[in-house]
Parts: structure tokens; sequence; C-alpha cells
């Protein structure tokens, strides 16, 4: 019996000293854990609450700071889909972790999008080799539009991390640089030739003795003298119409405009033959405008549908009104315009063919006066053309007085200004 | 297994489907610059685009040879079968349509220097469009799996034609007068052509979508034309028919 119960003494005995050596060991890793979790604890739990305790506190904090990563990530992610640029990233097995919504298009996108795509995973296994590399692409699309592709590295500053491509539409910036270097190019050449011919003129007069050559070059002189001046007026027209943001505005009959226009271009369209037919222009349109601007920016454009039409050909002027614009348009059946060129015609000396432009005695100037009126009246001007057609100029403006065309009642006439009786 | 082996095809079926849209995106991309470039007499890009053509070549090569792969191992089936014999044919007539772009620029540096007269040029602009939104509808109907958009192809195929018959008539009006050479003439017509036998390449990309997505072919009206008037119904079951 007493053996038995000495046995069982020492049996409860051991128990004791390895649960009490088990909690130890468990303290001791619950300890470990909190030190590795950097969150502080630098006092060892003495009892198994102290510990629970520790690790409680320890998970909260975890807790606290995965949802700041969560939110910083969500933050970072917001912002890449902010951004105007497509982005995307390869993690360091090349596989895609980050595309932000404008980089979205390109993959599996088809036609240019797909070319986009293919230089995107060109540049980027590049990069993933340690190459930052940049591309331009210059894309026909529709739309028309140039990429830059550049892609870098991503390193965690001893191994590769990745790798991350921008693509960047650079397509505006490339034109305006180009409108740019044009237009001083440009103006030195139109005013470069009338001033050297002047001097070569000069030059003859000196050494000439006979009065009747002296007056033919003298006439000659007075032509390239008037020739730069109206090229200074134009540019001095244009400043100061750029200059005038707001111009006064007054309800200008459409009509009105038109007819004096025409009137202004009669020289040049009577020399040629050309009919300009304002049938379709309705005494019923007005528009809100500064009268003065408005006939400078009708009769450019009729300068120039007379200038590029043939001989004995026709120009018509027509107008059109809704609730909210009225429109002048002006036709011609005249070479047109290549379609490369359509969009820079109203730059300042753009001009599509020099030949043949200097010989038409323009300035180079018209049409970018017609667009600076229109952007003056919240409106806007439009070219559709042909070659071997003809085009169409479009100046759309604010209606004036809200009459449109025959479906609108009559009543909306008569609530507008007088009509000058035409 | 053998499902694993299902997913490994059409993994490569759906990779041959990207490049071959790839292939397709450099030719209508260098199809719209080229004509620009012709009315520009821009020598560089065409320079740059039959360079590129050997681009397009040696993809239409890597692509045929994993058709081939697909073919001789996987002994596709149906749907399968037709999605790679389609591929392989969208790639030759994609091949070709890059060959005659090239053409056009050669035919650009033949003519280099001489002015070509307005009315030509403005129907050059509008042949070019035309072929240009004929191959890309070809190329959003393989995408899309959709054989309606080949009808619409067909549309413009007919105005295409109508504009090239204009544009010839045109050129033996201005040589008549004598206001285009003939060396200037014989490069004009033949980009005329060049351009109607690219429309001609979208049309037949089209009808392989038809196929492809329903199994049917237009020459499948004359073959059966043809049964009848053989009357000896022989009917041996082909191993591309139903779906």
């Amino acid at each position: 019996m007493e053996v038995l119960l000495a046995a069982v003494a020492v049996v409860l005995a051991a128990l004791v000293a390895r649960s009490a050596a088990g909690r130890r060991h468990l303290q001791r890793r619950v300890h470990e854990l909190v030190q590795r979790s950097e969150v502080g604890g630098d006092r060892h739990g003495s009892s198994p609450q102290a510990s629970i305790t520790d690790l409680e506190r320890v998970t909260s904090a975890v807790a606290d700071e995965r949802d700041q990563a969560r939110a910083g990530a969500a933050r970072l992610a917001q912002a890449l889909a902010a951004i105007p640029q497509g982005v995307v990233v390869w993690d360091e097995d090349g596989r895609e972790v980050l595309r932000n919504p404008a980089a979205v298009a390109y993959a599996s996108g088809r036609h240019a999008d797909a070319l986009v795509e293919q230089a995107v995973s060109e540049l980027l296994g590049a990069a993933m080799e340690g190459r930052p590399q940049r591309r331009t692409l210059d894309l026909y699309g529709p739309p028309r539009r140039v990429l830059l592709i550049s892609a870098f590295p991503l390193d965690d500053g001893e191994e590769g991390a990745g790798a991350i491509v921008v693509v960047d539409d650079v397509s505006e910036r490339g034109r305006l640089e180009a409108m740019r270097r044009d237009f001083v190019a440009n103006i030195s050449h139109e005013l470069k030739t009338p001033v050297g011919a002047m001097g070569l003129l000069a030059d003859t007069i000196a050494s000439e003795d006979d009065p009747a050559v002296t007056r033919r070059l003298a006439h000659r002189m007075t032509g390239e003298a008037l020739r730069v001046g109206r090229i200074i007026d134009d540019l001095l027209d244009l400043t100061r119409i750029e200059a005038e943001e707001a111009p006064r505005r007054e309800p200008v009959g459409v009509r009105t405009v038109v007819d004096e226009a025409v009137e202004r271009v009669r020289p040049l369209s009577g020399a040629r033959h050309i009919l300009v037919d304002t049938d379709e222009v309705r005494p019923g349109h007005w528009v809100r405008a500064d009268e003065r601007q408005l006939v400078s920016a009708v009769a450019n454009l009729l300068e120039n549908a007379c200038k590029y039409s043939d001989e004995g050909s026709t120009v018509e002027v027509r107008s059109r009104a809704d609730a909210t614009s009225v429109e002048i348009s002006v036709h011609d059946h005249g070479i047109g315009i290549p379609g490369r060129d359509l969009e820079r015609v109203f730059e300042r000396f753009y001009r599509v063919d020099r030949a043949r432009s200097r010989g038409t005695g323009g300035t180079g100037l018209g049409l970018a006066i017609v667009r600076h009126v229109a952007t003056n009246h919240q409106g806007q001007v439009s070219v559709a053309s042909r070659e071997g057609e003809g085009s169409v100029f479009t100046l759309r403006l604010p209606n004036g007085v809200g009459s449109v065309d025959d479906e609108a009642p009559r009543v909306g006439e008569a609530a507008g200004p007088v009509a000058t009786g035409r | 297994m053998a499902v694993e082996i299902r997913k490994g095809f059409h993994q490569s079926l759906d990779e041959v489907g990207h490049d071959i849209v790839r292939l397709a995106g450099m030719v209508t991309e260098a199809l719209g610059k080229a004509t620009e470039a012709l009315l520009a007499g821009d020598l560089r890009v065409a320079e740059e685009i039959i360079t590129n053509d050997d681009v397009i070549d040696a993809l239409t090569l890597d692509i045929e040879e994993r058709c081939y792969h697909l073919l001789t191992l996987q002994q596709p089936m149906a749907t399968d079968l037709r999605q790679v014999v389609t591929a392989l044919r969208l790639t030759a007539e994609i091949e070709r349509s890059g060959d005659l772009v090239a053409n056009i620029m050669k035919a650009n540096r033949r003519m280099y220097g001489r002015e070509v007269d307005p009315v030509l040029r403005g129907l050059i602009k509008r042949l070019g469009e035309q072929v240009h939104r004929s191959f890309q509808l070809a190329i959003d109907a393989y995408v899309e799996r959709d054989e309606s958009l080949a009808a619409a192809i067909d549309d413009i195929d007919d105005d295409i034609d109508e504009l090239h018959v204009q544009y010839i008539q045109a050129i033996f009006e201005r040589h008549g007068e004598g206001r285009a050479a003939l060396q200037l003439s014989v490069q004009l017509a033949m980009v005329g052509r060049f351009y109607e036998r690219i429309g001609d390449h979208a049309v037949n990309i089209g009808e392989r979508v038809v196929y492809m997505v329903t199994g049917w072919l237009p020459e499948h009206s004359g073959v059966a034309r043809q049964a009848v008037r053989k009357a000896d119904g022989d009917a041996g079951s082909s191993p591309l028919g139903g779906g």
C-alpha cells in the first residue's frame, strides 16, 4: 500500500514538474513571438495571463498595421488610376501585378493597341534584365497619336523586384512644338522675301540712269513695300483680335454680314469671273457679334474660296440655324486641301503649297484671323475638303436671338431686332 | 491528364489568336500610314514600311509553325480544327496584304517628285480610307467572332470596286489629255490595283471568320450545286463538318 502511495506521489510530482516546465516553454515562445513582431514588449510575461495580454496587444497592433497597409495600397491604386498615363508593373517573376485603367485598353487590344501592348511587354522584358528603355510609337490609328513608352527596372537595393512601364500620349506636345517651330520659320520667310526684293531693287536703282527704268523699278519697290505693309497690318489685326477677348457684341444680321463681305471681295471675284451665290443665306438669322470682326472673318473665307477656285466657277454661301447656334458656310469647287494639311490651315502662315500661295498675294494670316474671330465669339470654325472636289469652311457662332430654321415659329424673328429691310 | 493537354492546346490557340491580331495591327497601321506617305511623297515612311514588311513575314512564319505543331501534335477536331485552319488561312491573307502595302510604298518611290492631279489624289485618299476601314472591320469580326460584320465588309468592298473603276477612268482621262505621263499613269494604276486587292483580302478574312464561327463557306454553295449536277451522292463525312 505504501509502495503504491509512494509510486502515485512520484508520478504526480513528475507531472507537476513537467507541466511547469511546459508552461515556461510556452511563455518563452510567446515572448519570442512578441519580440519578433517588433511592436515592443521587453518584459518577460511572468504568468500565463501576462503572456496572453502580450499576444493580444501584438495581434491588434499587427491588425492596425495591416489596415494601414491596405488603405495605403488602395490610395496608391486610386492615384495610379487617376493619372492619364498608362502604367503596368511586373513582379520579379515577370508576372503582371498592376495595370491602371489607362493601360487596360492595350491588353488584348486590337489594331494599333495590339502594337502598343507588344512594345509594352518588350520594354518590360528589357527592363527586367536591368536595361531601362524608351520608345516612341507613331500610330496612325485612328485616333492618330504619338506615344512615348518608357520602362524602368525596379529593385529593392540588391536584387531585381520587377519592372514598371509608363505609356505617355505626347501627340499634343509634338503638335504644339511643330506649330511654334513652323511659325518662327514662316514669319521670317514671309518678311524676308519682300524685304530682300526691295534691297535688290534699291541696288539696281542706285546704278541706273534711265529715268523710265528707274520709275518702273520704283513702282515695283512700292509694290513690295505694300506687301510687307499688308503682312504687318494683318499681324497687328490678329494680335488685336487675340487680345480683345470680349468684343463688343450686338445682334447682327447674317445677311448683312455676308453682303458686306461679298462686297469686299468683289474686285477679286470680278477679276476671276467667280459667281458668289448667297441665295441660301436666310434674312432671319442673327448672331451676337462684333460686326466688323465678323465681316472680316467671312470676307477672309470668301477671299480664299475665290483664290483657290478655277476661273468662272461658283462659290456658295449658306446659313443654317438651330436653337443654340448659327452656321455660316462657304463652299467652293476648287482644288481642295490635302488631308494632312487640313488641321493645320488655321495656323498663322501655314501654307499648303508655298509656290502657289505666294502667287495669290495672300498674307498667310487670313484663316488664323477667322479662327480667332470664331474663338472670341465662343464659336468655332471647321473645314471639310476633298482634293479635286473643293472645300467647305463652316463658321459656327452662338445664335443671336434664338430664331431657327423652318420648323421655328416666325414669331421668333419678330422678337429679334428690326430687320434691315432686305 | 487529358484535361491538362486540352488546356495547353487552348492556351496555345489563344496565343496564336493574339499574334494574328498583332500581325493584322501591323498591316492596318502600315496601310493607314502608306496612304499618307503616298500623298505626301514621304520616302522616309516608305522605307520604314518596306523594311517592316520583314518583321511581318517573320511573325507570319512563326504563327504558321505553331499552327502546324497544334495540328500534328494535338490533332484537333470540329471547332478546334476550324480555328487552327482559319488561323493558317488568315495569316496568309494578312501577310499578302502586308506585301501589297509594301508594293504601294515601292510605287511611291518610283513616283517621287511627280505631281499628281488633285482629283486623282482625292480618289487615292478615298480608296485608302475605305480599304483601311474594311481591313479593320475584318479584324474586328475575327476578334469578336461576329459573322454579321462580314456583310458590312462586302458593302464596303462594292464601294471600293466602284472607286477603283472611277479612279482608273480618271487616270485614262488625264493621260488622254496629256496631263499625266505614261510612266506615272502606269504607277498610279498599279497603286489602285494594290488597294483593290487588299480590299479583296479583307473580304476573304471576313469569309474565313464566317467559316470559323458557322462552318459555312461561300464556296459551299458552288460545291452543293456541283454535287447536285453529279447526282451520285457519295456522302463521305468531312472531319471539318459539324461543330
